[in-house]
């Protein structure tokens, strides 16, 4: 007995009718929060919807004062083109590094400001500098204290005492390293501003245990009780 | 080279065999290129542009350098891995983002005698047909990276680097750039992908061996700074001659470095293989401190497995093979290989018995837990989860089991990654389980239990129906 089974042919399909489809479902958008100012206005705040606003966050620390905001100065201009010029010329990206040293080094941090602005240089999207900011450790969201402390706590250096050598560097500048957080917030800044501290990983000098970076200056050997005559140093 | 003298307190260790580090900590010396030409220096660069890059290729095989950098991979068969048929142009990189801890050796050239390592450059340039060479410093270093720039300066104004060096109508031109603090960028594929200006997640390989696939997708040669400078020794001594330094297969010399628990740490520059962990740790390094007794030593950078100071080893195979203890092991790549660790970057981290391994663990799994770049799943969770389970036995919150969990998580990293990190977060876990369970084991307690009796019981029956 043989039956045949009967397949059901597709229906032609009227793309006309199609439209209501979309390919691409929209992102989920937040509703604008609604704030009463007073009984007759609303003031509605608007979410933060851009790359760079929700991937870039740059908390204003107490740092702040010693760094001048972004600009773009001729100076920076002529640094950054001399570092794009060390690249092939169809391959630009390479410079976001030194770009961003360059920024870092005379603005204390990267803001949002400066990422568009490296984005543009670059003739890339910003997505792709702010993959890199918040990959490398080396980058900085915030603004670090005029005394940048990077205190080494590997192996070597962690036998030598740098924690200790950390906790006598937060006692004596008055910082709380309580909200620090090594991957997501690892600077803590003093209240005046003046100091920050940072765990590094590594500095390269293990032999000379413990050792830290102030700023682009590096201290080995610097037990904790070194610490007061470290800051001592540079506060004169 | 006796009027050679050192700065006070600084002066070699009598079985150390200066090459590479003979200028590092010396009186008189600077950075200048001067000094540099007035001992000799750039002549064995004008020497190699004089030869065929085969020839150049063919003596640093003959040398039996094997790559300082952590594999250990012979540095001339790896130049010649340039495809023969290639068209693009070659890249050649130093890496000098020196970051495994334990590890210092490349500061001390970086910072002292940067003119070595740029002359290393031109020839091994030279000899892979690379005209653009990049140094990509670590971010740590920013006085190095200063100075590198300035000595590249000098070195193009004297003719050492820029269009027809020396006449011979090679050109080459060497940049200087900085990473950012990434510990995964000291992967050579990890560190093109940040030289190329993105998040430096290692490529798999094959297909992108960077010989073949590399900087741009072109081929590219990546050495440590420690390997380039070796070739400028290799062309003034003659391969033949380099390789009766130090032992059969492990020639040469290599800068061991000792920090942690002994009086003296430091640098070492030393012969491969004539020298054992007693002569280092006790005659150069002073042994340990006063009142203490060593007790493990990570023998090449954290990555590597750690030893115990009074375990013994078969090394060798059949009837060769003999018991050597701990401190009779040379150090060099294949008796440490042989042991179980590996002869790595040369740091050499020393504990004596105030250590809780505990704690030595625990400083461990934070750094890798920090530095895994998150590309492989099994490393970006298995680091963190290590970390917090490291957490738990150093505080004492911990119960037997948890060294069980850190063991399982360890072996189920190891292996399963891209790069080579995966093993090298996992390595010194593993050993340090295998070799101080009992002490791991003694830090926890059943009492830390928090599961409820009702639950003991449910997962016993589960495991019995399994």
């Amino acid at each position: 007995m043989s039956s045949k089974i009967e397949v059901p042919r597709p229906r032609s399909i009227d793309r006309s009718k199609l439209s209501y489809v979309r390919l691409h479902t929209p992102e989920k958008r937040e509703a604008p929060k609604a704030r009463l100012i007073d009984r007759h206005n609303v003031e509605y705040v608007q979410p933060k919807t851009g790359v760079l606003e929700k991937n870039v966050h740059s908390p204003v620390t107490p740092g702040v004062v010693h760094f001048p905001p972004f600009e773009v100065t001729p100076a920076l201009e002529k640094a950054a083109n001399k570092r794009i010029a060390q690249y092939p010329d169809d391959q630009r990206r390479s410079a976001v590094l030194p770009l961003l040293h360059e920024v870092q080094h005379r603005h204390g941090f990267i803001s949002p400001e400066s990422i568009e602005w490296v984005a543009k240089k670059l003739d890339i999207a910003a997505i792709k500098v702010v993959e890199v900011v918040t990959f490398y450790p080396g980058f900085r969201q915030k603004a670090p204290g005029k005394l940048h402390f990077r205190v080494c706590r590997t192996l070597s250096c962690a036998m030598g005492g740098s924690y200790e050598l950390m906790a006598k560097l937060c006692e004596l500048t008055g910082i709380d390293r309580g909200s620090a957080d090594a991957h997501k917030d690892p600077i803590s800044v003093s209240p005046c501003g003046n100091y920050s501290v940072e765990y590094a990983e590594c500095l390269a000098s293990c032999g000379t245990a413990p050792v830290c970076l102030v700023n682009d200056d590096f201290h080995e050997g610097v037990t904790p009780e070194k610490a007061e005559g470290l800051i001592a140093q540079y506060d004169s | 080279m006796s009027d050679i003298t050192y700065l006070p307190g600084k002066e070699p260790h009598p079985k150390e065999h200066r090459m590479i580090f003979k200028n590092v900590d010396r009186k008189g010396w600077n950075t200048k290129i001067k000094t540099y030409l007035n001992e000799g220096g750039y002549e064995m660069a004008k020497k190699a542009l004089k030869m065929e890059p085969q020839e150049v290729i063919n003596e640093v095989k003959a040398s039996g350098l094997r790559g300082r950098g952590g594999a250990g991979f012979p540095t001339g068969i790896k130049w010649g891995f340039i495809p023969p048929n290639n068209t693009k142009p070659v890249y050649l990189i130093c890496n000098a983002d020196e970051s495994e801890p334990g590890t210092f050796k490349d500061r001390y050239i970086l910072h002292q005698d940067p003119h070595q390592l740029i002359e290393g450059m031109v020839i091994s340039a030279y000899a892979v047909g690379a005209h653009v060479a990049y140094i990509y410093i670590r971010e740590e270093f920013p006085e190095a990276a200063v100075t590198l720039e300035k000595s590249i300066a000098d070195a193009r104004k004297n003719g050492f680097l820029g269009k027809d060096i020396q006449g011979s109508g090679f050109d080459l031109e060497i940049y200087v750039h900085r990473g950012a603090a990434a510990y995964i960028c000291g992967e050579e594929t990890g560190l093109i992908e940040s030289l190329e200006g993105k998040r430096p997640y290692p490529r798999i390989k094959p297909p992108y061996f960077p010989a073949a696939i590399g900087l741009y997708m072109a081929p590219t040669i990546v050495n440590n700074v420690e390997s380039l400078c070796h070739v400028v020794h290799i062309l003034r001594m003659g391969g033949d001659e380099y390789v009766k330094l130090g032992t059969p297969r492990n020639s040469g010399t290599r800068i061991v470095c000792v920090s942690g628990d002994v009086k003296k740490p430091g640098f070492f520059e030393i012969e491969v293989g004539k020298v054992t962990f007693e002569e280092l740790l006790y005659d150069m390094c002073g042994g340990p401190k006063d009142g203490r007794k060593l007790k493990a030593v990570i023998p090449g950078g954290s990555s590597s497995k750690i030893l115990r100071c009074n375990e013994t080893f078969k090394i060798g195979r059949g009837d060769d093979a003999k018991e050597m203890t701990f401190w009779q092991l040379p150090l060099d790549f294949d008796t440490l290989a042989a042991a179980g660790s590996m002869a790595g970057s040369g740091g050499v981290i020393v504990m004596d018995d105030t250590r809780r391994m505990s704690w030595v663990l625990n400083n461990i799994t934070h750094f890798y837990a920090h530095e895994s770049c998150g590309q492989c799943t099994p490393c970006r969770e298995g680091s963190t989860w290590m970390k917090k389970v490291s957490d738990r036995i150093e505080d004492g919150k911990a119960t037997p089991n948890d060294v069980q969990v850190l063991e399982e998580i360890a072996y189920q990293i190891d292996g399963k990654t891209v790069c080579a990190f995966g093993e090298a977060s996992a390595w010194p876990v593993e050993a340090m389980i295998d070799k101080f369970r009992d002490e791991l084991v003694g830090e926890t307690s059943d009492d830390n239990d928090t599961r409820s009796a009702e639950r003991v019981a449910q997962e016993k029956f589960l495991s019995a129906v399994q």
